[in-house]
């Protein structure tokens, strides 16, 4: 017998409460791996998506909400023309109810522009034109919206035609309809409008040189700002509500996860007082029966925290595949929430444990011994 | 026969002087001045009606009650203000209770082995000296047992056992016999006087039962929270009564 063997023993004979606690524990962590795995999944599958067309910077003007403002496509010549810009490309993206779809990304993308180059058709064709009043979806938007090439898509008030379907070798790309600039403008009378002019710089081009860049643009467009594509998601205000709305969602659950522990381990302590009293009078220290209890209560974090995170992973899997979010994100399940998670549930179980750990120590072994 | 520690004949083992004990804020006095000394090797049966203050003076002895005044010493250093009162307990004294205090959920062996883990002995070392612990209680046959599945003699065996765990030289045992048929009792009491004989332990037993006090070696009488009579064994029973 060790020591871990008294630990588990006491969690065993018990097993309707701590059946319960753990659920109790897990479902807070389930919480925090659906919630916060959602928010760090969007942020994610929206910088692989700038990672696969190959954006570096992006000037937009983010000061709230998850998409950005519109401003005049003018701006986007100016931009062009500074030092060290290679390319650009002017994208209007709205999240938009689309049919049955509550929402779907639409990304409005200048002709020509190198936003285009990245998708592959897998059915149908490209639209011919600027001008061609059509939309090729995302392989995941096609499925979500059930539809195929020929059938017609509702954007706002026009009626669209499918051309083609294609793989866009992320998800928000799979997840997206997308058309020409012009078309989009059109479609959700945002004439001359766009809300992104993304940018591809010459190669080689120094930190200090795209800083210089970040200025000169910022003097063009002085609402906007321009970004590397890895800053845009945690500088968007947006992004840091969702993120601030996911943790203290998670935090609400995680509270929850805390009483109950307390209260199992309070009412453990309660009922095994007499027991404690053993310990003491045969010898135990008062730091080896507090160990005891924080450890019980530490296992029982542990073990919630396994089963949360086995609980948040199959609600993530199946949040993934929802009308709502499909299309729209690639939960993140990464080992580090995963981690985190856990050692959450491990902390809860410590701190929940700290009262009733500290307070069976406190026992006077002879009137413990009396009860 | 266990091994366990001795001392000297002759050493002062206890020593209390004015012990007192109050409770509830000094509305029940339970020891109202107690002078006593205890010698290694002594068996002394502590007796009087319930209520007199015998298991109090027995839980002080023990460290599991502070007392309110006097002094008490166990070998001559002061039990309340002993550093490591738990160390105390695992080491130096083995406690014997009348309900046995075994706890249920852990098998005889494994409630052996619980005051172990205050020690530096191993996994199989704490286990080898549990059953080696049982054997001599006659209990090796039930190591895998829990306490619900024993009668209240081998329980009480088992709680000798578990106080022998440590190798300590006094017993302190606070009517050892009383939740036990005759049979039971008188065996019982052989096995703790054997213990006291062969190891040469320190044995302090609270009884009410003179029968069993008649075979110490002193008999303390107690009413009242104070030690009223205190004479080798040999005095007559009715006097102490």
């Amino acid at each position: 017998m060790t020591f871990f063997t008294i630990i588990l023993r006491s969690l065993i004979r018990r097993p309707v409460r701590t059946g319960l606690t753990l659920v109790g524990i897990s479902i807070g962590i389930a919480a925090v791996v659906a919630l916060v795995g959602m928010a760090w999944g969007y942020e994610k599958s929206i910088e692989k998506q700038l990672d696969v067309i190959g954006v570096d910077l992006l000037v937009s003007n983010m000061s709230a909400g998850i998409m950005p403002k519109v401003f005049d496509a003018s701006l986007q010549e100016p931009i062009s023309k500074l030092p060290h810009v290679a390319e650009t490309t002017s994208v209007l993206m709205q999240l938009l109810s689309v049919e049955d779809a509550p929402m779907m990304m639409v990304s409005g993308r200048e002709w020509d522009g190198f936003t285009w180059n990245k998708l592959e058709v897998v059915e149908g064709r490209m639209p011919k034109n600027a001008d061609e009043p059509a939309v090729v979806l995302g392989r995941l938007a096609a499925e979500v919206l059930k539809k195929k090439v020929g059938d017609t898509v509702q954007l706002e008030t026009s009626e669209l035609p499918v051309v083609g379907i294609v793989d866009g070798k992320a998800v928000v790309e799979n997840g997206a309809i997308i058309l020409s600039l012009s078309v989009m403008q059109k479609a959700t009378a945002n004439e001359g409008k766009i809300n992104f002019v993304d940018i591809r710089l010459a190669p080689g081009t120094s930190k200090q040189a795209i800083s210089e860049l970040s200025e000169k643009i910022r003097v063009i467009f002085p609402e906007g700002r321009a970004r590397a594509a890895n800053e845009v998601v945690s500088a968007n205000q947006g992004f840091r509500i969702a993120r601030a709305m996911s943790w203290s969602t998670s935090l609400l659950a995680i509270v929850v996860g805390v009483l109950g522990v307390m209260n199992t381990m309070l009412m453990t302590v309660f009922e095994r007082t007499h027991e404690i009293g053993i310990l003491l009078a045969v010898g135990w220290r008062r730091q080896r029966v507090l160990l005891m209890v924080l450890c019980e209560s530490a296992l029982l974090g542990l073990l919630g925290g396994i089963t949360g995170v086995t609980l948040g992973a199959i609600g993530l899997k199946i949040l993934e595949h929802t009308p709502a979010i499909r299309g729209l994100l690639e939960p993140d399940l990464s080992a580090k929430l995963l981690l985190i998670s856990v050692a959450i549930a491990v902390v809860v179980g410590v701190i929940s444990g700290l009262y009733p750990a500290w307070r069976s120590s406190r026992l006077s072994p002879s009137i413990a011994l009396q009860s | 026969m266990v091994e366990t520690a001795k001392t000297s004949s002759g050493d002062i083992v206890y020593e209390a002087a004015g012990l007192k004990k109050e409770f509830d804020g000094g509305k029940v006095a339970a020891l109202r001045g107690v002078d006593l000394q205890i010698r290694q090797g002594e068996f002394v049966a502590i007796i009087g009606p319930s209520g007199c203050g015998k298991s109090t003076l027995l839980a002080s002895l023990g460290s599991l009650d502070r007392p309110s005044a006097g002094t008490l010493t166990y070998r001559g250093n002061s039990i309340p203000d002993m550093p490591d009162p738990a160390a105390y307990r695992a080491h130096e004294i083995g406690f014997i209770f009348q309900s046995f205090h075994l706890l249920p959920t852990f098998t005889v062996a494994e409630n052996v082995q619980i005051p172990m883990f205050e020690g530096n002995k191993s996994r199989s070392q704490r286990k080898e000296r549990a059953v080696q612990l049982l054997k001599s209680v006659g209990l090796d046959h039930r190591l895998g047992h829990f306490p619900s599945e024993l009668s209240g003699g081998e329980r009480q065996r088992v709680a000798i056992a578990r106080s022998l765990a440590n190798g300590p030289s006094v017993l302190l045992a606070d009517e050892p016999t009383g939740n036990l048929d005759s049979d039971s009792a008188q065996q019982i009491m052989e096995l703790i006087l054997q213990l006291h004989r062969d190891l040469g332990m320190t044995l302090v037993l609270v009884t009410h039962d003179l029968t069993i006090a008649e075979r110490a070696s002193r008999i303390i009488a107690m009413r009242d929270g104070r030690v009223i009579s205190d004479q080798a064994a040999d005095t007559p029973t009715t006097a102490l009564q």
